[in-house]
């Protein structure tokens, strides 16, 4: 009996300790699979191989964007040829590269948020050299451990998802958005629309009524006549 | 001169002037705090970031009075649960004293057009006109809009756990344009037909006083003045003007406010093209 009851007790501890216990923050939630987001919302047996799913970022067949003629053999010459965003040095091979500044050949990258208003460095997120890829599988940017690696050293506590806010975001209004952020530019496009399309009726509207009034005399006197 | 005294309708509660001064002044707090961080690359932002202690103070203080607006907004919420005639619902809201926007607004909003272009008479309006009703319910929508874009972005670590993080980005625009589409309506239009048209020159001062003038309500609104005469409640809504004091206040108050939003309008039209969007 006496055995029942410590058992007892030991899982009342457990229970109290889970209760009790702080739960998880976001930068201690690991990444490792593609699948497991997907699997966080599955409702049957809830556990995909990865040959079972649509590949994400390991895809067997890269498509060179440009070239468009679809998918190329994925090797490894091909990608240390090719694809320069899964190197562990991702400069590697570029002539002139130590005379060169980040915004000469990413003139883009440097018109965000984070580098206008935050005044952030480069090299405050990427790294010193060498700065691996992005996809390189042992890169603080790899989007598996990007939050915790780069975006709590500020954001104390980023999560996942919060890592995957577009620090260089293409412009809104741009067609190119509608490639690489399609969400971005059809909300920026709504709001405009809605924005533009106020301001076409009531600008008009408050001009014209200013104008009508500045020649219109207000009845005042006219209508103490009637009294 | 007896009718010096009794000369004004009234129009506006004393909630609902207060409703309509914490909403302004947040409004313009609201504005001049986000338009400086926009702008702090340029002087013009950065005077204005100086004003409320810098860069970071600005955005403490826009999260907190974002804050105090939501809270403001959700007692006027039940200020208008409260305020429904139940009894009467849901026909009550069709009222002529409603907000509500109805088929009549239509009709007179394309009766006002004809005037506008000097084609017809001014329109048989009653107590709120179609562009009063659409100043309210812009507030409504844009409460809405800019209350969840604005948690969404001020608390992005926990926001980020309910949406994805590049919902971010999104929201951060919705903020962005929705704040110039309410910045632009209220420091152009709203201003412009409050205080600087004609008949209203130099200010209509109904949202201060609560009242109107009789003889400017017997000529812009004369379905609603009709209406107080034909049920005997004219001369329960007729009160006195303010005092030289409280009107002095009023212009300050009114005048201040226009200032400070034309400030706000023309500096962020000037500087747009110097800063990083």
């Amino acid at each position: 009996m006496k055995g029942q009851y410590g058992h007892r007790a030991l899982l009342a501890l457990a229970a109290a300790i889970l209760i009790a216990a702080p739960g998880t923050v976001c930068s201690q939630e690991e990444v490792s699979s593609a699948i497991r987001r997907y699997r966080d919302l599955e409702v049957s047996t809830g556990y995909y191989e990865e040959y079972e799913v649509r590949p994400q970022r390991q895809r067997p067949f890269v498509v060179l964007p440009g070239v468009g003629r679809g998918a190329f053999p994925y090797s490894p010459s091909g990608a240390r040829v090719r694809i320069r965003s899964r190197l562990a040095d991702s400069h590697r091979g570029l002539q002139f590269y130590d005379v060169q500044r980040c915004e000469t050949c990413h003139p883009e990258q440097s018109d965000d948020l984070h580098t206008v208003r935050a005044n952030l460095t480069c090299r405050q997120c990427h790294g010193g050299e060498p700065i691996a890829s992005i996809d390189h599988y042992y890169s603080p940017m790899n989007p598996i451990r990007r939050h915790a690696y780069v975006c709590a050293k500020c954001h104390e506590g980023a999560g996942a998802s919060f890592a995957s806010y577009v620090i260089h975001p293409p412009n809104p209004a741009d067609i190119k958005a509608l490639e690489e952020f399609p969400a971005l530019f059809y909300v920026f496009w709504a709001m405009a629309a809605i924005a533009v399309g106020t301001f076409l009726v009531f600008l008009p509207h408050t001009f014209l009524w200013g104008i009508r009034e500045l020649l219109a005399r207000k009845k005042e006197t006219s209508g103490e006549h009637h009294e | 001169m007896s009718t010096m005294n009794n000369t004004r309708i009234r129009r506006f509660t004393a909630v609902q002037r207060l409703f309509h001064l914490l909403l302004m002044v947040s409004f313009l707090v609201q504005g001049a705090t986000g338009l400086a961080r926009m702008y702090i690359e340029t002087p013009w932002g950065q005077y204005i970031a100086w004003v409320f202690g810098g860069y970071e103070y600005c955005l403490t203080i826009h999260i907190y009075v974002g804050i105090f607006m939501l809270a403001g907004f959700l007692v006027h919420f039940f200020y208008l649960l409260a305020r429904i005639d139940w009894k009467g619902f849901p026909k009550s809201l069709l009222g002529r004293d409603s907000v509500l926007l109805q088929p009549r607004d239509a009709k007179e909003a394309y009766e006002h057009a004809l005037w506008l272009i000097g084609i017809r008479d001014w329109p048989r309006f009653d107590r709120w006109g179609y562009w009063e009703k659409f100043d309210y319910w812009a507030v409504f929508w844009g409460m809405v809009i800019m209350g969840v874009t604005g948690l969404l972005l001020a608390f992005s670590l926990s926001s980020s756990r309910i949406i994805p993080g590049w919902g971010l980005n999104v929201a951060f625009w919705v903020h962005r344009i929705e704040a110039i589409l309410a910045m632009g309506h209220v420091f152009i239009i709203h201003f412009f037909i409050g205080h600087l048209r004609r008949h209203n020159f130099p200010m209509d001062k109904a949202m201060f006083e609560g009242s109107v003038d009789i003889d400017s309500v017997r000529h812009e609104r004369p379905a609603w003045y009709e209406r107080l005469e034909k049920n005997d409640d004219l001369k329960g809504a007729i009160t006195t003007e303010a005092g030289r004091g409280r009107r002095a206040v009023f212009y300050a108050v009114g005048y201040l406010a226009m200032f400070t939003g034309l400030f706000l309008l023309i500096g962020g039209i000037l500087n747009s093209a110097a800063i990083t969007w």
